[in-house]
């Protein structure tokens, strides 16, 4: 046992001292936090737009009802001819010029918005729109509406999503944040099991070929020596994991706050509501912060990291196991391609079913067996998981992995243990099998 | 100390050790000698329990070798490295902790043994900076940082210059005036002839001779003499007393490389020569333990 927890200190150790592990740990979130500001940079820049002034020139003496000034746009109405004031626009302090031509109401048109720069899109549509709001107001007044009734018939209304449970009570669900966190946890899956089932591999072989191995084994057993490594690397993933998560919420926090901190008094109440994500918005869906952060609330997080880390470690020893195998068999990591192959095989079918099938269809049979089998369990279960699965499947799942990675501990010691003192041969399958037959 | 009894090794379809017999007395130096493949490392890794035999036994210290005495045994492997991205202190550190030692007595014993070898300065230094013959230096140090009762060396020699292989050779005997036990495996003659007490000859993975070296070459003389001498004798008396081997002629000296015919003495030969001749020199020849390995390897085949 000491000498198992040797090794894996070293193993640890070894690899989280490493310039790559800290940069790659510290770099990360940075990374994360940084999409994170862009997103609230972006809608806060989208929610502020850019201030202009208009200069309203109305020769209309049919549209009586006035434009009112908004969040950015001001409009003022000037007494003045388009041709006088067309000229001195740019000292004016104006930005536009809208030129409203005599029209009857049913056919607007001969409407003019100049300026010294071109208007975008998003102002043409906003003055678009105010002007269409006054000429059906006025409308609506002519045909004898009070205003208080105009008042009343604009309403607003918001969907809630509610999925209901097993007990019968519902709770909040968002399909659009399901299959993202999903999909997410299920290809950070197959990365983590990816990255530190090579690494196991590639620490099997350098010590192969730094021929450490035979000193080594005179002091320890093959098996001591493989799950050593095995825990050793597993703690170094669950450590870049946690930092992770750990630093990305550090920082994103930091970084929401400062935002929130600038953003001009009547915005910053608009996005902490957002930011608070309780509050129904009709902009949730084209204000992507405030709708993760809402999902995000819904979605049991707690239990998506737990079960997460349950299937990392799970899914990790089983695949681990397998790649400590092969770095046995081979002499150099050239050699491993042949043996790579039926062991990225079900990762890979795992990983492209789950964000295919699974999004699609999360309840059905594929669904269901793809997260049973150990082989695709740990990408299929996190996919699967935002939608719901039943106790009882999860709970089936997590023992038929642990009854899985047990086996495929077994079967790689028992290769590992002649493999790793093989030396300058050309491996087969047929090898390998003859040597997991082997009594000692 | 170490008693092995018909040991039975088969790989699949190879017999790598055949009924292998062998006792290594304690505070000895043994030499495990062989031809490449002959089953030497096979023989060496059931000792060390890396792997165990078909049939057969291993006592150490009387008793059934287990799990107990990985730590009173030091092996350093023929095929041996050490982790290049690791400094040196703390992979000697490391290995030594595996064997057994608390950090603080394992922390002293290297810095003991990197002052004794001149290596005080490499502690922090990465393997990959090291020399060949450095690194054979620290990986010497692993092997016997743990006062090991038995001491297991693969070709210990290979790679050291002269300078540092009598360093080590030095360090060798005086553990094993200290009282260690040594097993030597090599195909390095001149080494076995220097340092070990007794042998055992394995070939085709049977142990063809085993003893110790004095008996061994005893046993190998065979009546085998240089003369040296000035004049000339009687060729009738010298043919039914010796055959010539070998005859070169120096100025006025001749050298002669004679064997004895079978029940025929030195004295036979003295008194048959001194008549005529007057003799220089008369040694007896001794087989080395080269021509010994040879001659039973060839004569094997």
């Amino acid at each position: 046992m000491r000498k198992i927890l040797l090794i894996i200190q070293r193993e640890y150790l070894s690899r989280v001292k490493k310039k790559s592990f800290i940069l790659m740990t510290l770099l990360t979130p940075l990374i994360i936090a940084g999409f994170y500001g862009l997103i609230i940079y972006f809608s806060i820049q989208g929610a502020k737009g850019t201030f202009n002034k208009i200069a309203v020139v109305s020769n209309n003496k049919t549209l009586t009802e006035k434009l009112t000034s908004g969040n950015n746009t001001s409009y003022v109405y000037v007494n003045e001819t388009l041709e006088t004031l067309k000229p001195s626009i740019r000292k004016s302090g104006f930005d536009y010029i809208l030129y409203l031509p005599e029209f009857s109401l049913d056919k607007p048109a001969g409407i003019q918005l100049l300026g010294a720069k071109q208007a975008g899109l998003t102002l043409n549509n906003r003055v678009e729109e105010d002007i269409e709001n006054i000429i059906r107001t006025q409308k609506l007044k002519e045909s004898g509406i009070a205003q208080e009734k105009l008042d009343k018939l604009k309403s607003s209304v918001s969907i809630d999503n509610k999925k209901i449970d097993e007990n019968g009570k519902d709770e909040d669900s968002s399909a659009g944040a399901t299959m993202i966190i999903g999909t997410a946890s299920g290809i950070l899956m197959f990365m983590f099991i990816l990255i530190y089932g090579i690494q196991v591999m590639r620490g099997v072989i350098e010590e192969k070929t730094s021929r450490i191995i035979e000193v080594m084994i005179s002091s320890v057993k093959p098996f001591q020596l493989m799950m050593g490594k095995i825990i050793g690397i597993a703690l170094v993933g669950l450590t870049q994991f946690i930092l992770w998560i750990v630093l990305t919420t550090a920082i994103s926090t930091i970084a929401a706050k400062m935002f929130v901190d600038k953003a001009p008094v009547q915005q910053k109440t608009m996005i902490t509501a957002q930011l608070k994500a309780g509050t129904k918005m009709n902009q949730e869906s084209s204000n992507p912060i405030a709708y993760v952060q809402k999902s995000l609330s819904n979605l049991n997080l707690t239990k998506i990291i737990s079960v997460f880390l349950f299937f990392f470690i799970g899914g990790y020893f089983f695949y681990s196991a397998l790649y400590a195998a092969i770095g046995s068999a081979v002499d150099s990591e050239t050699e491993t391609q042949q043996f790579m192959m039926p062991v990225m095989m079900p990762l890979l079918v795992g990983y492209a079913l789950s964000l295919s099938v699974i999004t699609n269809d999360p309840y059905g049979s594929i669904a269901f067996w793809l997260s049973m089998i150990p082989f695709t369990s740990p990408i299929a279960m996190m996919v699967r998981l935002p939608y719901g699965v039943p106790d009882w499947q999860l709970a089936l799942s997590m023992v038929l992995l642990i009854f899985g990675f047990i086996g495929t501990v077994w079967v790689a010691s028992r290769i590992y243990r002649v493999g790793i003192l093989m030396y300058g041969k050309k491996t087969s399958f047929k090898e390998m099998i003859k040597w997991f037959a082997y009594r000692n | 100390m170490l008693s092995v009894k018909n040991i039975v090794k088969q790989y699949a379809t190879h017999r790598a050790l055949d009924d292998v017999s062998l006792e290594v007395e304690q505070g000895k130096i043994f030499g495990l000698l062989g031809p490449n493949g002959a089953g030497k490392t096979s023989l060496i890794r059931i000792i060390t329990q890396i792997t165990a035999p078909d049939s057969g036994e291993v006592l150490f210290n009387g008793k059934r070798l287990s799990a107990e005495h990985i730590n009173q045994i030091g092996y350093l492997p023929e095929e041996r490295g050490l982790y290049k991205k690791m400094e040196i202190g703390e992979q000697v550190l490391y290995l030594a902790k595996l064997k057994g030692l608390s950090t603080p007595e394992a922390t002293k014993r290297v810095k003991f043994w990197f002052e004794k070898l001149e290596m005080g300065s490499w502690w922090s230094k990465k393997v990959e900076d090291l020399s060949k013959g450095m690194q054979q230096k620290v990986q010497f140090v692993a092997t016997v940082l743990h006062q090991p009762e038995l001491i297991i060396l693969d070709e210990p020699f290979s790679g050291f210059d002269p300078v540092n292989a009598e360093v080590i050779k030095n360090e060798i005997l005086e553990l094993n005036k200290q009282g260690a036990t040594f097993i030597f495996s090599t195909h390095r003659m001149e080494s076995v002839e220097e340092l070990c007490d007794s042998i055992a000859l394995i070939h085709r993975s049977k142990k063809i001779m085993d003893g110790s070296v004095l008996d061994i070459k005893n046993k190998y003389r065979n009546n085998t003499y240089w003369v040296e001498y000035e004049g000339v004798y009687d060729t009738d008396v010298s043919t039914e007393l010796f055959e010539v081997l070998y005859r070169d002629i120096q100025a006025e000296k001749i050298v002669l490389k004679v064997k004895l015919r079978a029940g025929k003495t030195i004295n036979q030969l003295l008194y048959a020569l001194l008549p005529t001749v007057n003799i220089h020199r008369l040694d007896e020849v001794i087989p080395t333990m080269n021509d010994i390995f040879i001659d039973q390897v060839k004569t094997k085949i």
